[in-house]
């Protein structure tokens, strides 16, 4: 289900600030963040976040075209290595 | 046999039937369609005149995506989902379920037919 045009998007604001504070200095550096539900808006396009994905914080670059969906869509935080082989044991990722 | 739009060749099925096998018509777009043509539903296509068909063209052509434009666009959505390496485009990509279905079971129309594995619980090997 989507959510409530009425509500509008959810962008964390401690998230937004930050973004927007090196905006107006014109800086551009990785942010690291948690928030993997926060949508992507347009302030952010060319910023690289490391969002977390539960491990590590997987580098995001974000684009035009990736406005409107959300920083976790980005940063997979399920791993598929491949299923086992009897044979050779654990089959080559 | 009429055709309308490119190759689509509905029969003498009723018009209202025969519109959904243009691909991007179903039932809703079809209704409108013909209400706002100002033709009988129920009238066999084959029986249908050259005016009729071509008002129905017409307003396929300016109003509606069907066909190759369709199915273009289609897949460019899929495409995009690629490219910004999004979970839904991996999952599109692995040709998985995309909306958050398990697949522990079920699945196949995503997964195909079933690829059974030997030596995995309840299954003899050959």
């Amino acid at each position: 289900m989507t959510r409530s045009l009425k509500k509008g998007p959810y962008v964390d604001e401690r998230l937004y600030m930050r973004v927007e504070k090196l905006n107006q200095q014109n800086k551009r550096e990785p942010l690291k963040t948690w928030r993997r539900a926060c949508t992507i808006v347009p302030e952010f396009i060319g910023h690289t976040f490391k969002v977390h994905n539960g491990k590590g914080f997987i580098d995001v670059f974000v684009t035009e075209d990736m406005v409107g969906h959300k920083l976790g869509e980005f940063s997979p935080s399920r791993s598929f290595k491949g299923h086992t082989n009897k044979k050779e044991g654990v089959a080559a990722a | 046999m009429p055709r309308i739009v490119g190759v689509d060749i509905p029969d003498k099925k009723p018009i209202r039937y025969a519109i959904r096998y243009i691909h991007g018509i179903g039932p809703t777009n079809g209704e409108a369609i013909l209400q706002r043509c100002g033709i009988e539903p129920m009238k066999r296509a084959n029986q249908l005149s050259e005016t009729e068909v071509a008002s129905i063209a017409a307003l396929i052509d300016a109003e509606f995506l069907v066909e190759g434009a369709l199915r273009r666009q289609i897949s460019q959505n899929v495409q995009r989902l690629k490219d910004i390496r999004s979970y839904r485009g991996d999952r599109h990509r692995k040709g998985l379920p995309v909306r958050g279905q398990r697949t522990r079971s079920n699945a196949r129309t995503r997964k195909g037919k079933k690829k059974t594995v030997a030596g995995k619980k309840g299954v003899k090997a050959k």
